[in-house]
């Protein structure tokens, strides 16, 4: 398998705290991945050391098969690592002509990235003028400009208005599945995760707590929880597909084709349905459930 | 890679329209002010000229020049050295910049644009003098002798300017060190003020060139202006000028590379 990133027993300690602790992970390229996990889980001192700005106090980390941090293989890469900050006195076009400069990428699309981003109006603007929500959208330029093969993200729409929000999905899920640009995300919107992430990891205390794709960690595909009386008709008529939600409700495990069928099914045997609803599979309780207690405190 | 780093470093600067001013230019503009403004006040102070006064240009440029590593330029010089070196500490920038080119290239490009800037800086502290001069001998109605039109004043004048430019090149590399250990700019500048002066007053009280007194930057530089600027045939001893270079170029070499090797073994969590 062609890994973007990987991690082997990769331990980082601050003084006393453990940030990492002998974290193993492997991303592979392609898709979104989503890094969830709550503060001090290490997610941002995994990114930091894969992009070379911290060193691990031991094992190792590789971009691309080669070490994280060498030049060669970061040139690969784009990033927005927590809100980004600017030089304030470059406006939003010259912090991207720099970076560009930097990068060794003189003919990078900065228009094109300005305007894609929603920063049209606000390209000539001095970046120390900026609200969260522009540094963010510059950041996302800023990662995604040079054309890299991928691209960490963390936080990327926090401080972000809902339209902003939607807007920035819809761009990372573009960019994957048009472009085969492999993107890290890490985010405590779990929301985001499920919508925009192919896989994702749980990271516990510095520890890998669960991994696996989106729909295996929730539980497989969304389910009918149908409010009925009474219930044990309900579950006569469902069978092997339906179990009970509780003293008033059920689940049932069908398809959305097949839903019209079972609720005529179910009023001809005589149960009265006071509500349907689909309900997407749930990476909230495999999240909680993965995290150990003492993180449950810090993540409630 | 490094030519990449360069020519975003030198963008960067040329757009922090502050760090340009302050660090580079208002040492030179201030100087020629102050010339303006004694001339003028002593023209109407006096009211009269003074006899046979000439006006040399090229010793005066040249006398600017070697003046130019002082504390009080310094402190000028530092605050442009600190905004570039240390400047993504303080706008927790080094985040944006470090993914994309190698940290030795980063800081190195960062110490060479100062190199640039400075030479500039010290190259319009020769200019303003010169146009200080031109306008103290229409005021003062001094005739401009051209003492220093010959090769040999060239000379002298480039040995002086390189020598200087070797002082504040070594400004630079401490600002550089001092910031990347405090990951400030203020620090920068407040350290390598104090070290600046400490330095200058000690080299003011010494008497005697020795490999002691030649390791004070000041003194070195001192000593190596002194040689170079003198006239041919009244040079002294080439011994402790040469020593006063390699001790120069020691100091350069060490803080630099100490602030390199410091940066590239920093973790950067919150600059």
């Amino acid at each position: 398998m062609n890994l973007a990133l990987e991690a082997e027993n990769l331990v980082k300690t601050y003084g006393a705290v453990r940030a990492l602790d002998s974290l193993s992970l492997s991303i592979p390229a392609g898709g979104v991945f989503g890094v969830l996990g709550p503060n001090g889980a290490g997610k941002s001192t995994l990114f930091r050391i894969a992009l070379g700005l911290v060193r691990p106090t031991s094992g190792a980390a590789r971009l691309f098969g080669a070490p994280a941090g060498q030049t060669s293989s970061l040139r690969r890469v784009g990033a927005m690592i927590e809100t980004p900050r600017y030089p304030p006195y470059l406006t939003a076009r010259d912090t991207l002509k720099m970076l560009a400069l930097e990068s060794g990428a003189a003919g990078a699309d900065i228009e094109y990235w300005i305007e894609r981003v929603g920063l049209g109006g606000a390209a000539d603007r001095k970046t120390g003028g900026f609200s969260v929500g522009m540094k963010q959208r510059l950041g996302l330029a800023a990662a995604f400009f040079t054309r890299p093969e991928l691209v960490i993200l963390d936080e990327p729409t926090s401080g972000m208005d809902p339209a902003g929000i939607q807007e920035i999905r819809a761009l990372i899920r573009d960019l994957a599945d048009k472009e085969g640009v492999t993107i890290i995300l890490a985010s405590h919107q779990l929301d985001e995760v499920r919508r925009v992430c192919d896989r994702v990891a749980i990271l516990s205390k510095g520890k890998l707590a669960a991994e696996g794709d989106v729909e295996s960690l929730t539980g497989g595909r969304p389910r009918l929880r149908l409010t009925v009386t009474p219930v044990e008709a309900a579950l006569a008529v469902l069978g092997a597909k339906g179990e009970p939600d509780g003293p008033h409700a059920v689940l049932a495990d069908v398809l959305r084709a097949e839903t019209p069928a079972l609720i005529r099914a179910l009023v001809q045997a005589g149960v009265e349905i006071t509500e349907a609803r689909w309900r997407e599979g749930d990476l909230e309780s495999a999240y909680l459930g993965a995290l150990e207690p003492k993180d449950l405190v810090d993540a409630r | 890679m490094l030519a990449d780093a360069i020519a975003a470093e030198r963008f960067r600067l040329i757009r922090d329209r502050t760090a340009v001013f302050w660090g580079f230019l208002f040492a030179p503009l201030a100087s020629l002010l102050f010339s303006l403004a004694g001339d003028i006040f002593v023209r109407l102070a006096f009211h009269k000229t003074i006899p046979g006064a000439t006006t040399d240009l090229a010793n005066r440029a040249m006398g600017a020049v070697a003046g130019a590593s002082g504390p009080v330029t310094a402190l000028f010089l530092l605050i442009g050295a600190a905004a570039i070196v240390a400047g993504d500490y303080r706008w927790e920038s080094w985040r944006l910049v470090t993914p994309r080119n190698s940290r030795l290239n980063l800081l190195a490009a960062k110490l060479i644009v100062f190199a640039e800037a400075s030479a500039w800086s010290l190259l319009l502290t020769a200019l303003a003098s010169v146009l200080g001069g031109l306008f103290s001998s229409v005021l003062n109605a001094a005739p401009l002798v051209g003492s220093g039109a010959g090769s040999a004043f060239l000379g002298q004048f480039a040995g002086v300017f390189l020598i200087t430019w070797l002082e504040v090149l070594m400004i630079g590399a401490l600002a550089a060190l001092v910031g990347v250990v405090t990951r400030s700019t203020m620090g920068a500048v407040i350290a390598g003020l104090v070290v600046v002066v400490v330095q200058s007053t000690a080299a003011a009280a010494v008497q005697a060139a020795s490999w002691k007194t030649l390791a004070i930057p000041a003194y070195a530089a001192r000593t190596l202006k002194t040689f170079v600027a003198a006239p041919e045939g009244f040079r002294p001893d080439a011994g402790p000028a040469g020593l006063g270079l390699v001790m120069l170029l020691a100091w350069l070499v060490v803080l630099a590379v100490g602030a390199l090797v410091l940066f590239r073994r920093q973790d950067l969590t919150k600059e």
